[in-house]
């Protein structure tokens, strides 16, 4: 059973002669335990693609479903619930709540959800994540790999069972960028989740179970694993 | 509720205090301006509370003025009420040699509610004997002294003091009837021995209470609005209050919006992990009511203590009623300034968060 899927998905901005079909018809469907990278030239339709996924943006036409539940049947405050319940998002480093620290960055999620991870999970994540020593420190304290792990943290921390990550390794050298993938890849491989990675970084690809390419909205699967890279 | 909002405020400790510290000021000021209205009421109206009546009867001539105002004691004994009280009343500066003052002399009758508790000294008994109000001794005047009036050859002699005796802003001396009569119309007059200037009834019931002809029954606080100069300072008080309240809500709204207009991308991203717009307007609602209720307290504090410090020449009587009512409208308007704030918040799109 897939966890994610999208029917004959359409995504069009604007009308007239302005108007950009962002997304055509895009077909696809994702199991627990994936992790499948998204690649593509600028403006192709990546983060239209995410968005409609992550129940940001309501596509023109075509069903998102999502654990049975098809988003565009339901209201903005389920879509919101499953947001906060289903999915984990990892943004741009400068994403974080500036006046929190770090271990209040995942504290905030205990406010308003329940079922996050406990605290001995908690503690796992931190060692994983090498920010165990950074607890106490705010945002503006921290270099943009530690920022993005943090991220990264903030998004596992709810027990998502999609992640969703837009060019998370962006802001890195390439070291820190491989461990975050490598990191990624953990975590959906222990927890089981799926996770979509959008990337401008060809070498990342490597890490990841599936690989689509976009191309003027058009999403094609990369077939042969170890062709990956030469495709693309 | 209050984690986001106490965290926030921990973390900006000086942007806050800023906050704080204008929300302080008004409140402050709003506290003393109330004070200020209260204690300058007092001074017109205290000796007319300590009668504790519900109504008064002047003619209807008088235009509301016990001044002017002239009847009987027959006008009085005319008049079927539960309790009442005849008062004369006249205007006089008083001077004991040394110091001068503006007093305002009741003639009354000993055995009549008007009749002063007496603080210091002792009852009127002799002729031309006063009690006087305490502010007199404030004012370099003691049991014993003797007092010429401007406007009579009569000496009064102060023979003990009360407190809460003001009316219309000049302390108050009591006396009796005759006393009155004497320094109103002289020694050798016969005429007017009956003449006093108003009746002061106690009934709940003054609907049912019929008087003479040309006499106008007023209630208590009727006749308080229509002292000389007494609304006019109410209603500029009040209003300067007022107009604090419009202020202090513009200035928490232009404060709440600055930082949150700051913080649009910071609520994007929370909005796009799912947390709601109910959580993060109730976050806002209760920073704003921290800011309001601490800015509240110390201007109170502030207040209390400047009002406990200032000469008592200086009218402030702080009533605790009013000042909490004043205190929890500036904390209820300081949270409708954060409307707007909330009302940007809603309207934050989470997708501009993630961006492209
Ligand atoms: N809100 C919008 N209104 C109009 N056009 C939009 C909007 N958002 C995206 N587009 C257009 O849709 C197309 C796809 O945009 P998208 O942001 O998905 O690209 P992308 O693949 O994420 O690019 P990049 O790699 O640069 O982030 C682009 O042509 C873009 O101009
Ligand atoms: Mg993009």
């Amino acid at each position: 059973m897939a966890v994610l899927e999208l029917k004959q998905v359409k995504k069009t901005f604007g009308s007239g002669h302005k108007q950009v079909e962002a997304l055509k018809e895009i077909n696809f469907s994702a199991d627990k335990g994936e992790l499948i990278a998204i690649i593509g030239p600028s403006g192709s339709g990546k983060s239209t693609f995410l968005t409609i996924v992550g129940g940001l943006l309501t596509p023109t036409s075509g069903a998102v479903i999502i654990n049975n539940k098809n988003l565009s049947d339901i209201s903005e405050k389920e879509r919101s619930k499953i947001r906060l319940k289903e999915i984990g998002f990892v943004l741009q480093a400068s994403n974080l709540v500036p006046f929190l620290t770090v271990a209040n960055q995942l504290k905030l999620l205990d406010q308003v959800k329940k079922g996050n991870m406990t605290k001995s999970q908690l503690d796992d994540l931190y060692e994983d994540l090498e920010i165990g020593e950074l607890r106490t420190k705010y945002p503006a304290d921290l270099s943009g790999g530690e920022r993005q792990r943090v991220a990264i943290a903030k998004a596992l921390y709810s027990n998502p069972s999609i992640i969703l990550a837009d060019e998370p390794t962006a802001s890195l050298d390439s070291d820190r960028a491989y461990e975050v993938m490598e990191l990624l890849k953990n975590e959906t491989k222990r927890k089981n989740t799926t996770t979509i990675v959008v990337t401008h970084d060809i070498r990342l690809v490597d890490y990841c179970d599936k690989v689509y390419k976009m191309t003027d909205g058009v999403l094609l699967q990369v077939n042969e694993r170890n062709d990956k890279r030469d495709e693309v | 509720m209050m984690f986001l909002a106490w965290n926030e405020i921990k973390k900006n400790k000086l942007r806050f205090t800023l906050i704080i510290g204008v929300l302080m000021l008004v409140s402050y000021l709003v506290f003393f301006l109330s004070g200020l209205a209260t204690g300058l009421q007092n001074l017109n109206r205290e000796s007319v509370d300590k009668w504790q009546a519900e109504a008064i009867v002047l003619t209807e001539e008088s235009d509301k003025s016990m001044n002017q105002s002239s009847l009987t004691i027959e006008d009085a004994e005319a008049i079927d009420a539960k309790e009442l009280a005849v008062i004369g009343q006249i205007n006089a500066v008083a001077g004991n040699g040394d110091v001068k003052t503006k007093v305002s002399l009741f003639g009354i009758r000993e055995d009549e509610f008007i009749m002063p508790n007496v603080t210091e000294g002792k009852v009127f008994t002799g002729e031309n004997e006063v009690i006087a109000s305490d502010v007199l001794q404030d004012e370099g005047f003691k049991i014993g002294d003797e007092l010429q009036l401007s406007s009579s050859e009569q000496i009064l002699k102060i023979v003990g003091f009360t407190d809460n005796a003001r009316f219309n802003a000049a302390p108050v001396l009591y006396g009796d009837l005759s006393t009155f009569h004497r320094v109103k119309f002289g020694e050798a007059d016969e005429l007017n021995l009956t003449s006093i200037n108003a009746i002061v009834v106690r009934d709940d019931n003054i609907e049912a209470i019929t008087t003479g002809k040309s006499l106008e029954l007023m209630q208590v606080e009727t006749f308080i609005e229509n002292l000389p100069g007494y609304t006019e300072q109410s209603l500029t008080l009040n209003f300067m209050i007022y107009f604090l309240f419009v202020i202090s809500a513009v200035i928490v709204a232009i404060f709440l919006y600055v930082l949150t207009v700051q913080k649009i991308s910071m609520f994007g991203v929370m909005k796009a992990q799912g947390i709601s717009n109910g959580y993060l307007a109730r976050s806002v609602i209760a920073q704003t009511f921290l800011l309001a209720a601490v800015g509240v307290i110390i201007g109170f504090v502030l207040s209390l203590i400047t009002g406990a410090l200032l000469p008592s020449a200086v009218p402030v009587a702080f009533n605790l009623i009013t000042m909490s009512i004043y205190g929890l409208v500036l904390i209820v308007v300081a949270i409708m300034g954060a409307v707007f704030s909330i009302l940007t918040i809603v309207r934050i799109d989470p997708l501009k968060a993630i961006g492209g």
